[in-house]
């Protein structure tokens, strides 16, 4: 079942179309992952889906419903910049945001010491956020943009600021959450994370739809070009093998991306007359190969898309 | 889950969060002990020193029956001295005494006498030596003339002058010159109450969009809602505090006209009745403020602080940091001290065209007119033009304070000028 829809939406600032035409579905109990370069209109798409802004051309539903102030209590967002006043205790805070999400304050304050509890977070409640660390404050900022229970959350760079323990935390509650049956579109560079935990992606660029689709379909579609190999002995046949094809090499390993299967039998012959090979494997590229590969063709063919829409 | 609610909730947040800083009780507290200090030491300083004990002043009475009777009128100022003239010259030099005065046996024919002070000192209590000793030169010429002491009690006895304020509910004592005090101390207090509250809105702005808390909240809330509902929560705070002072200058008031003519006339006892008659005791006595003046207070104070805020709002949210606000600001800074300015000439001729012109001009109605209400009958059409024009132009700042605002909260890096603001104003549909 779809629960969001986007359709065509536009968004310029001045003269620069920071997002051109894009449209895409998010389906329910999915977690979708949006991806592109610093500038590619990310941020603005969210914004548009969160009602922050308006599309200039387009629309937003959720549930079939056309996106508004009261639609917006259905997410839980999660902004690349944390923002938390610093004065005020974390508990009126929490309150606060749970109320503008349409809780009510007694549900607001057990939401929000539910949640400092599950994050490993309790006993901060009655301390101003200026008295707490970067990494307490982002627990504090995740817990207020989910206390409100919404079925629908977008996080954008949720992992910056955590440190390994606390990444292995907030992942865990996200698989929970999806495994309630909620959506959540994940915006982050980290394609480890997204390899991980991505069912769905969309990549954008310079405004504009890349791809998207199931990442395994996807990951399969683009070819299973990369060699790795290890070996111990002579690394002179790597001198054979274009530089641009050569992604890394050490003194015993070495990850070559191929043209075609038939390069692979030649660099096999080529490493076994000089060397012992410990391992030969031809596999998928990962996400983050594919992510360079992917915006390096597309800049080249244009030279704009390097402005920061901030 | 209606809109009303957000706002709601964002008001009682801003609301509740200011009311319960440490910023706004001490301010609540202070502002009152300002305000009677502003108001009250003038006034007790005046009194005081109009019998000021601490001159005191020989007589060397050739004549050997005026010192006496001066004494008698005012036993704290003169007294009586044997010394010679050289001695006491010798004492006024080295401050033993502040002055004395040379009564001449031939004072009833040539009415001279000479006063030796130490230079200054001011006028008071010379024309006070002046009053005592005509006084009683007059007497004793009239005596030695063959009048009756009855007769020199008529012609010694005094006129005051009551001054009678007619209006239409009858006639009132007239306090013209309280009236014209208190209309400037309640103007410059809604000048100092918009431009404290609109620094509060614009410094809450700009909090939310340097600690990117906007962000979270416009995601939950239109800009509009979060504009407003701050606008709101901030004035309920001011109106609070405002409620505040005027119970407590009410208070004030109440207790000024029993309690405080107890104390001076303690001190003024002693002030001989005939000898100052223009002096009544108290410097002024504080007349009833009437409740229409608090009315009018409340209402332009929030009509003021409206307009300002919403201009102060829309300055805070084109900016990244306070620092860059200041260039920003000085056109709506600018209306807010001009009626200062002008200020002592309104109060001047509070019903000249002048006054009315300025106190219809909305950007300088709240201060203006509410100063003349206080100092002046202001005619009904004269007040009604201007809560019509104050409400259109307090439109007119939401109005363009929001279009500015939803784009400005999101604009980081630059730093916007006054034609940027316009840009976006035009931008925003």
């Amino acid at each position: 079942m779809t629960i969001l829809t986007v359709e065509s939406i536009s968004k310029s600032f001045g003269s620069f179309k920071a997002v051109n035409n894009i449209s895409f579905d998010v389906n329910e109990g999915k977690i979708f992952g949006l991806l592109g370069p610093n500038g590619a209109g990310k941020t603005t798409t969210i914004r548009m889906i969160t009602n922050i802004i308006s599309p200039d051309e387009g629309s937003v539903s959720i549930l079939g419903n056309k996106m508004d102030s009261n639609q917006q209590n259905l997410i839980g967002y999660l902004p690349e910049e944390r923002g938390l006043y610093k004065k005020t205790k974390v508990i009126e805070q929490l309150e606060y945001f749970g109320r503008l999400k349409g809780l009510n304050k007694k549900e607001a304050n057990e939401k929000a010491k539910y949640w400092l509890h599950k994050l490993g977070a309790y006993g901060w409640e009655n301390k101003k956020i200026q008295e707490l660390s970067k990494g307490m404050a982002q627990k504090v900022q995740f817990a207020s943009s989910i206390l409100h229970n919404p079925p629908f959350m977008i996080f954008d760079e949720p992992f910056s600021g955590f440190d390994p323990i606390n990444t292995e935390l907030l992942i865990n509650v996200l698989l929970e959450s999806k495994n309630e049956g909620k959506t959540i579109i994940l915006s982050t560079h980290q394609m480890y994370q997204v390899e991980k935990l991505c069912d769905e992606i969309l990549m954008i660029n310079q405004g504009k739809k890349v791809l998207s689709g199931n990442l395994r379909e996807f990951k399969r579609n683009y070819g299973t070009n990369h060699l790795v190999i290890e070996f111990s002995g002579d690394k002179s046949f790597l001198q054979n093998i274009p530089k641009e094809q050569i992604l890394d090499y050490s003194d015993n390993r070495a990850e070559i991306k191929l043209k075609n299967f038939e390069q692979s039998q030649e660099i096999l012959k080529m490493a076994s007359a000089v060397s012992q090979i410990s391992k030969f494997e031809i596999v998928e590229p990962s996400l983050n190969e594919i992510f360079i590969d992917i915006v390096e063709k597309m800049n080249l063919h244009s030279n704009g898309g390097e402005n920061e829409k901030n | 889950m209606k809109k009303t609610n957000k706002i709601w909730t964002i008001i009682s947040f801003e609301y509740i969060t200011r009311v319960k800083s440490k910023g706004f009780i001490i301010s609540t507290i202070l502002g009152p002990l300002f305000l009677i200090t502003i108001i009250l030491v003038p006034g007790i300083v005046a009194a005081l020193s109009m019998n000021d004990t601490s001159k005191k002043i020989a007589v060397v009475d050739d004549t050997k029956i005026i010192v006496d009777r001066m004494i008698e009128i005012s036993p704290k100022t003169f007294e009586k001295s044997n010394k010679s003239i050289k001695e006491l010259k010798k004492d006024v030099l080295e401050g033993k005494i502040d002055a004395f005065v040379h009564i001449p046996v031939d004072v009833f024919e040539k009415l001279n006498v000479t006063a030796y002070t130490p230079g200054g000192g001011g006028l008071a209590y010379l024309e006070k030596i002046e009053n005592n000793v005509t006084q009683l030169v007059r007497e004793k010429r009239l005596l030695d003339n063959g009048f009756d002491e009855k007769v020199i009690q008529l012609v010694q006895s005094q006129v005051n002058v009551n001054s009678i304020k007619v209006t239409e509910k009858g006639t009132q004592k007239d306090y013209t010159e309280f009236y014209s005090i208190f209309g400037y101390v309640l103007g410059f207090m809604i000048y100092m109450l918009m431009f404290a509250y609109g620094g509060i809105v614009m410094r809450g702005v700009i909090n939310e969009k340097v600690n990117r808390i906007i962000e979270v909240i416009n995601s939950s809330a239109r800009p509009m809602q979060i504009m407003m509902g701050k606008i709101f929560g901030i004035g309920a705070v001011g109106l609070t505090q405002v409620l505040v002072w005027i119970t407590v200058a009410i208070a004030i008031s109440f207790a000024s006209s029993s309690i405080l003519p107890m104390i001076l006339n303690n001190s003024t006892s002693n002030l001989p009745a005939g000898a100052s008659g223009s002096v009544s005791g108290l410097p002024f006595d504080i007349p009833p403020i009437p409740i229409g003046v608090w009315v009018a207070f409340l209402f332009f104070f929030l009509m003021g602080y409206f307009i300002y805020s919403a201009l102060f709002a829309a300055i805070g949210s084109a900016v990244d940091q306070e620092e860059d606000a200041a260039q920003l600001q000085t056109p709506v800074t600018m209306p807010l001290i001009i009626p200062l300015l002008f200020m002592p000439a309104i109060l001047g001729n509070p019903d000249g065209n002048l006054a009315i012109i300025l106190s219809l001009i909305p950007f300088f109605s709240p201060i203006i007119m509410t100063a003349r209400i206080v100092a002046t009958s202001v005619p009904f059409w004269q007040i009604a033009t201007s809560v019509i024009l104050c409400l259109l132009t307090l439109y007119g700042t939401i109005w363009f304070a929001s279009k500015v605002y939803r784009v400005g909260i999101l604009m980081y890096g630059k730093k916007p000028k006054l034609k940027d603001l316009i840009k976006w104003v035009k931008l925003a549909k």
